[in-house]
């Protein structure tokens, strides 16, 4: 499938900033699955981008500008040709995950990180626990795991923000894209499943139900989803906010352990004023004869997100909505 | 020569009863060591009214020059004039060679390591010299240096490492410090007292300077500039003035005639940094940094932190600017990754260690972690992040329950944790009420590599106050020694 995507990232300031410095990780990944045919970053004001693969795989573009302004705005055109993934045929026995092989070369997607905490017997760890009871292969564990996250958590936004913990999140029942894909993640790691985080593109008007009709364009989110790790078979991407597969309609920007790894965007202004973050992507489906740029009108903005900062320098990120 | 401790001068050296260990300055039959000499004859012909007087001066010194340490577990007092005892410690010109040749080999070994991680893709992983999960599950492993360039593949530019003397006389090493080792401001500040209050105790003794610390540091951090860059730019970045070690990021821009700067004087503009002066904007080109990673640009890391310089990340990848030491370092500071060391000797320098780890026992191996479990009250346990003596279980110290709290903490935790063989630190001379009394010490030699590698004469000796005491950190309380390098003999 052929996706023109476009994430449009608008920061308004309601003081005049001096100084601002931002990293942004919006490029698609080019790999087996997803091939890249055109990728450009636009900044108003203009910028210079410095764009480099960190760690993860991941491109990240560096952007600073050191111009009084009330506002900036940066575009990322891509354009992209997705294909299916496979579906793992045969199960995978439970006992396959205790291999101390794979259990040592996984060890970062099985480990607690900034954003996946658990402790052993508290209540993520028990309801895992609990979840898996019985599963008799891995593929069993892991869509027991994806059931329970939905049973537990409504989707829903403006309930978590960034600093929400697992914990709370199952107090609080409720939250969006990159809470399901935490929650899930931590759930898996605590029983011994490892898990990748992954940060994309969804192409789809409701992102808790991709395979309803969509429209040719859709304006959206980014979304979150995760890979669990099955011995013998490989990664297997699933979407814990669907419940569903991961097919042609999922764009993969990057991987890692959590939302920290894989930030769409993460940044920080001088000034004493407030920002407000406006994210959205519009995605259109492409097909051959059409230009390779993004159609449609975006809807009006959503998502307003500001951080608490240090004195003097203040924090934008946004939050992965769908 | 047979040299008879008692009945001679004023006493300070009378009943001097070097214990089990190693003591540097008189063999086991009593006789005074070569490179002492001439120190113990002078301390002999001293009576302790005089030694009180030399120490009064000292202490004036330190505390007109404002030389102070931080104790961070007091509740109050937490500033206290630096102790420097005035018996010096001596190390002869061979033995001095051998060591800083050990020390050079080593640092190469761990920069090899950290550049093979870093811009290396991890040979010696792929080779199975050290596991991947060991280094993955580091906190010092920062993901956000991979790929950042670093000029000579030089990550750690200043390396404090700490060793000690065993009983058998050797050295060994301790602790290696990657990171921002601190301690060379009173290394330096302690000779310039000894020379002030006593110079006449250097009569006769050719020992090496140290106040060229300041352009070694220099150099080394010049030859650290993007693109070998002709007269860089230097900075020392430091937290600000309430960190403990504040005196010496002072001192250190001072000797090296740069701005101290903290992170709010500095400005990252197209993915370069500048330097805030009254003369505009400067581009800065290296960095010497006194912050921790994890402060270093909110940006990437801790966006609560003031410290650090916004799009810092973004400039080091560009590879406009150098920090020194790198970032990442970390990961070989981590005590689990030290048992590795020596091997890792082997495979880059293809040599045997010329200074051995002291025997180490890893906890994540069922095997060893049994056996040293089962004599911890014999042993030493580390905990593998912290530093400065910070969380360090003696067992022959302990009592049972702490024993027992210790195993239960390491049984459910062991990559957290390391075990040690107890090393009976070398004892020297030190004044205690009105004598001269044996007082375990260790040593933290300073390494500076930047295009090439240098080891600086001497290093930190710090020394426990107590008899029996093996703790020496200052911060828990030690105290300090000048630190003599006698130069090789002229034919």
């Amino acid at each position: 499938m052929r996706l023109g995507i476009a994430y449009r990232m608008h920061f308004r300031y309601s003081e005049t900033v001096t100084e601002s410095q931002n990293e942004v990780r919006v490029r698609p990944l080019h790999d087996d699955h997803q091939r890249v045919l055109a990728y450009r970053l636009i900044s108003r004001p203009r910028l210079e981008v410095l764009s480099v693969s960190d760690y993860w795989g991941t491109t990240v573009e560096h952007l600073g500008i050191r111009i009084p302004h009330n506002e900036l705005e940066l575009v990322a055109e891509s354009t992209v040709e997705t294909s299916s993934r496979a579906e793992p045929a045969e199960p995978v026995e439970v006992a396959a995950l205790t291999d101390s092989d794979f259990k040592t070369s996984h060890l970062e997607f099985l480990s607690a990180s900034q954003h996946v905490h658990w402790e052993g017997g508290n209540a993520l760890s028990q309801r895992a626990g609990s979840a898996v009871a019985g599963a008799s292969s891995v593929q069993d564990m892991v869509r027991a795991v994806m059931a329970d996250v939905r049973g537990v958590l409504t989707y829903r936004q403006g309930a978590t923000d960034i600093g929400t913990t697992l914990t709370e999140l199952l107090d609080g029942g409720a939250g969006v894209c990159q809470d399901f894909a935490h929650l899930a993640a931590g759930m898996l790691r605590s029983v011994g499943v490892p898990v990748r985080y992954v940060s994309g593109y969804l192409f789809a008007a409701d992102e808790t139900a991709p395979d309803t009709e969509t429209a040719d364009v859709v304006s959206v989110q980014t979304h979150a989803w995760i890979e669990a790790a099955l011995p013998g078979w490989g990664w297997w991407a699933l979407d814990p906010t669907n419940g569903g597969a991961v097919g042609e309609r999922h764009v993969v920007i990057g991987r890692g352990r959590d939302y920290g790894d894989v930030p769409p965007v993460r940044g920080a202004f001088t000034g004493s004023g407030t920002a407000e973050v406006d994210a959205e992507v519009v995605i259109g489906r492409q097909f051959d004869g059409q230009a390779s740029t993004p159609a449609g009108e975006p809807e009006p903005p959503r998502a307003v997100v500001t951080t608490p900062a240090a004195p003097n320098w203040r924090h934008q990120q946004s939050q992965q909505q769908q | 020569m047979v040299d008879l401790l008692p009945e001679q001068g004023s006493g300070l050296l009378d009943r001097y009863q070097p214990g089990g260990a190693f003591d540097e300055a008189f063999d086991a039959d009593g006789a005074v060591r070569g490179p002492y000499r001439r120190i113990v004859e002078r301390f002999r012909e001293l009576d302790i009214d005089e030694v009180k007087r030399l120490e009064n001066l000292v202490a004036d010194e330190f505390r007109r020059q404002g030389i102070t340490f931080t104790v961070y577990s007091e509740e109050e007092g937490t500033e206290r004039i630096w102790p420097m005892d005035l018996f010096p410690r001596i190390i002869a010109a061979a033995e001095w060679d051998e060591l800083s040749r050990g020390l050079s080999q080593r640092v190469a070994a761990m920069n090899c390591f950290l550049a093979d991680l870093y811009n290396g893709g991890g040979q010696a992983i792929a080779d199975g010299v050290v596991p991947r999960w060991l280094v993955v599950s580091s906190q010092g492993f920062e993901r956000n240096a991979v790929g950042i360039r670093v000029p000579h593949s030089a990550h750690c530019n200043i390396a404090g490492i700490d060793v000690v003397r065993a009983a058998d006389g050797r050295y060994r090493v301790l602790e290696d410090n990657l990171r921002s080792p601190s301690g060379i401001s009173y290394v330096i500040e302690n000779r310039a007292a000894m020379a002030k209050a006593c110079s006449w105790l250097f009569y006769d003794h050719p020992v090496e300077p140290t106040e060229q610390y300041g352009r070694m540091l220099r150099s080394t951090l010049e030859s650290m500039a993007p693109d070998g860059r002709d007269s860089p730019h230097i900075v020392v970045l430091t937290p600000g003035i309430f960190n403990s070690a504040y005196f010496e990021h002072a001192f250190l821009a001072r000797s090296m005639g740069v701005e101290l700067v903290e992170g709010r004087d500095l400005v990252v503009d197209d993915h370069t940094v500048y330097s805030r002066t009254i003369e505009g904007l400067v581009k800065v080109d290296v960095i010497y940094r006194r912050i921790d990673d994890d402060f270093l640009d909110p940006v990437a890391f801790r966006p609560d932190s003031t410290l650090g310089v916004p799009g810092l990340l973004g400039a080091l990848r560009a590879g406009t600017v150098t920090v020194c030491n790198a970032m990442g370092n970390g990961v070989v500071d981590d005590k689990a990754v030290y048992p590795y060391v020596p091997e890792l000797i082997r495979y880059y320098l293809g040599a045997e260690p010329i200074i051995d780890n002291v025997t180490t026992y890893t906890m994540w191996d069922p095997d060893q972690r049994a056996e040293a479990l089962a004599r911890l009250d014999q042993l030493v346990a580390k905990p593998v992040g912290e530093s400065g003596g910070y969380g360090v279980l003696i067992g022959p110290h302990a009592t049972e329950q702490e024993l027992d709290q210790a195993r239960a903490t390491i049984e459910a935790e062991p990559r957290d944790w390391i075990v040690q063989e107890l090393v009976h630190l070398s004892t020297l001379p030190s004044f205690a009420e009105d004598r001269l009394e044996p007082r375990h010490l260790d040593l933290r030699p300073f390494v500076l590599t930047g295009e090439r590698t240098q080891v600086f004469p001497g290093g930190l000796t710090r020394v426990a106050m107590r008899r029996g005491s093996l703790i020496v950190n200052s911060s828990q309380g030690g105290g300090s020694k000048d630190t003599w390098v006698l130069a090789p003999e002229t034919p």
